[in-house]
């Protein structure tokens, strides 16, 4: 059984909400990541860190229950509104501020954007 | 037609797959959200999905968006709006008249009704197209 390790990711520049404390889990081991080409280094960045499960949500997809973070790259509107809609941490690369008809789902205990590879350290 | 334009080009061709059960709820927004036929499953009910047999380069203003039987000018473009859809087929249209992108994901056309698509109708952008508005000036 892998043992799971926390991290801290903090907003980026220009970024909003977090900082967020990631601790993936038996029930919840899924760092996924919602970008284009491939498993993002900042996804990457915290499946190494946490010893988390990086997982690439555009090759197969993944129950949500699973998801102990959704890393991704929205530019505003859609992604940066399902994941927090449905209570799961997300981190966006982009520097984005809750907008969009879901904007009332992001908070800033569930999400934190603008995040960069450094920007995630050990908790 | 001075002879020296480029003729259009289709920079982007693809082909409604489906429509998610949100997707009015947007377009009361005046929001369309398109995303690949293989995106995550999370993705489907909020977007329009498509299959691209043509994805050479993102849009930029000033472009045709066609949507089956509609077409509308490009205003302005997100920075992001490029990536995302060549590498996922994603979009954020908004029919809101800004010629500014207020978010680096938004594509911008004037404020207007956006169609509610249907499977197998266009979803297309063209360069370089001369507009009604352009031949009566």
């Amino acid at each position: 059984m892998p043992e799971y390790k926390s991290v801290k990711v903090k907003q980026g520049r220009g970024g909003w909400g977090g900082p967020l404390t990631i601790t993936p889990t038996d029930a919840k081991p899924l760092i996924y990541s919602v970008t284009g080409g491939g498993i993002h280094p900042v996804a990457a960045k915290i499946a190494e860190l946490t010893g988390g499960e990086a997982f690439d949500g555009f090759k197969s997809s993944a129950p949500f229950e699973k998801i102990a973070v959704a890393v991704i790259d929205c530019g505003g509107t859609a992604r940066v509104g399902v994941y927090p809609m449905k209570k799961v941490l997300t981190v966006d690369i982009h520097a984005t501020s809750p907008a969009g008809p879901l904007a009332q789902f992001i908070t800033e205990e569930l999400f934190v954007s603008g995040v960069k590879p450094d920007d995630v350290e050990p908790a | 037609m001075t002879g020296t334009e480029a003729p259009p080009r289709v920079i982007y061709d693809s082909t409604v797959t489906a429509v998610g059960s949100q997707v009015e709820a947007f377009l009361d927004h005046g929001i369309l959200i398109f995303f690949a036929d293989e995106s995550p499953a999370e993705l489907h009910d909020m977007s329009v999905r498509h299959t691209a047999a043509v994805a050479e380069e993102g849009p930029q203003a000033g472009d045709t968006m066609v949507l089956g039987e509609h077409r509308m000018e490009i205003l302005a473009v997100g920075s992001v709006v490029s990536d995302n859809l060549l590498q996922l087929g994603h979009l954020d249209l908004k029919a809101n008249g800004l010629t500014e992108a207020k978010l680096p994901g938004d594509v911008n056309v004037a404020t207007q009704d956006l169609p509610l698509l249907a499977a197998g109708d266009a979803f297309r952008i063209v360069r370089g197209e001369r507009r009604t508005t352009e031949e009566t000036a």
